[in-house]
């Protein structure tokens, strides 16, 4: 074992609060996208952006205003077919003050083109599972630099992908709430993404963003259903 | 042919956020100007009226309509009475060369100079972290901006402000990224006229091309100076035209 490593009790105990943390984002996504589908089935008629914003905006709200949460922006986007066929619908607020997000475009007829080409989008339409995408610069929303966790709604379990919820989580924070615990794991003890990007990292020559490598020997916890725990990362 | 929404979503994204700052009438006419730049709103299309204007971007009706007012003097939207009236987004609106040029006329050869040298700053720091930065999924995107030669110029100048926006999105910087894209609105529509050269664009190309291969080798001294050299070259051309009028 390294000497800047605890011991492997500690570890397990700390990537375990991180991922605690994730996974109840996750799990919190995955319940919101549940009630949604059943709320959206329950519409009776032609479902309009006023009765989607009505569903969603109370639980954005929740989310975003729960002290010390992880969840910086969330909403709903319908896929193509919804409430129109080429027509998607946004429904998206970020912040303590629920900024609408992007709204002018739903009075796009296209407005689905704006956003079928989104990783955060894209990937839980096509597969039918939650994704999580980033840390990534986000343009659209937040101008910050985020994750994004978006999950598939269904209206019926054998039916199309009829939209997906998402919610926003600033880097920012998440330090805010790893760094403590990773320190106790190790001093170069960094959480990253599947592709080895680095999120939060206690190292001083590993930033938010950089390509890290795994020590030789290092343990490797995961966090939420992507991300892991090395306990020792060198930088690239 | 005009750059789809979905290649341009970063572009058009600051477009659509809510607006807290001054100047919003202003602000909110830009927004839609861009739209329709990018292609999100096009000719004849029905405008939201200004009650649902205000509540989309979170402005009051009186700005909403100030905004639409002065966008119909500018004749970006014309109106039409009676049942079937309203707001419609008008004919023959896209950036142009027209436009371009009275922008142009207004600047002095230091306005230009410096905000190419302030450019060249913003764009070799983003070059340069994203050199270091990059993965080959990063690479693809950012080689996917890169226009073809006989592209037009309002697609030329899209595509331009993209693969810079593209690097910036590789450094992974919000802080630059944003910077960045307040760099392209001061450039306003100017970069619409050495689009329109052949010249200009067989060379971009070039460069676009340098610019991609350093941050694919991750070479960040390379990626600073390729891109320099992309700024450069539309400032130089900037200056070469301004100096026609003396």
């Amino acid at each position: 074992m390294s000497e800047t490593t605890a011991s492997i009790d500690t570890i397990t105990v700390h990537a375990g609060e991180l991922d605690a943390a994730i996974t109840g984002i996750e799990d919190r996504l995955a319940a919101w996208a549940a009630d949604t589908g059943t709320a959206l089935a329950a519409l009776s008629g032609k479902v309009t952006g006023t009765a989607v914003d009505k569903l969603i905006r109370p639980v954005v709200e929740e989310l975003v205003r729960t002290p010390d949460g992880y969840v910086a922006g969330a909403g709903f986007l319908a896929n193509a077919g919804l409430l129109g066929p080429e027509r998607s619908y946004i429904a998206w607020w970020q912040g303590e003050e629920l900024e609408h997000v992007d709204a002018l475009a739903n009075f796009s007829p296209n407005s689905i083109s704006r956003y079928v080409k989104s990783e955060w989008f894209r990937v839980p339409v096509e597969t039918g599972q939650p994704h999580v995408t980033g840390p990534y610069v986000d343009f659209l929303c937040t101008d910050e630099y985020v994750l994004t966790f978006t999950h598939p709604v269904f209206c019926r379990a054998d039916g199309p992908v009829v939209g997906i919820v998402g919610m926003d989580v600033t880097v920012q924070r998440l330090e805010r709430g790893a760094m403590a615990a990773l320190r106790r794991i190790g001093e170069r003890a960094t959480l990253v993404n599947p592709d080895g990007r680095a999120i939060v990292s206690a190292a001083p020559d590993i930033a938010a963003g950089d390509l890290a490598a795994a020590a030789d020997g290092c343990s490797v916890h995961p966090v939420g259903r992507k991300f892991r725990i090395w306990s020792e990362a060198t930088a690239l | 042919m005009l750059l789809t929404p979905q290649s341009a979503s970063r572009s058009l994204a600051a477009v659509f956020t809510p607006i807290k700052s001054r100047g919003l009438v202003d602000e909110v006419c830009g927004r839609i100007e861009q739209a329709v730049e990018t292609g999100l709103l096009t000719s004849g299309q029905r405008l939201p009226n200004e009650t649902e204007l205000a509540a989309a971007l979170g402005v009051s009706a009186v700005t909403a309509r100030e905004a639409l007012s002065q966008l119909r003097t500018a004749g970006i939207i014309r109106t039409a009475r009676g049942r079937s009236g309203g707001s419609f987004i008008a004919d023959n609106v896209l950036p142009s060369r027209e436009r371009a040029l009275d922008q142009l006329r207004d600047l002095t050869r230091l306005q230009i100079s410096d905000l190419g040298l302030h450019y060249q700053a913003i764009a070799a720091a983003c070059a340069g972290v994203a050199a270091r930065r990059s993965d080959a999924a990063d690479v693809a995107t950012l080689r996917s901006f890169i226009p073809t030669a006989e592209a037009d110029p309002l697609h030329w100048r899209l595509a331009l402000s993209e693969f810079l926006l593209e690097v910036a999105a590789i450094a992974r910087s919000a802080r630059l990224a944003r910077e960045l894209i307040r760099l392209q609105a001061d450039l306003g529509t100017l970069t619409l006229l050495p689009c329109a050269d052949a010249g200009y664009r067989t060379t971009t190309t070039g460069l676009l091309l340098d610019v991609a291969a350093a941050i694919e080798a991750r070479e960040p001294a390379a990626a600073e100076t390729a891109v320099k050299a992309l700024v450069a070259a539309t400032t130089d051309w900037l200056l070469t035209e301004q100096s026609k009028r003396y």
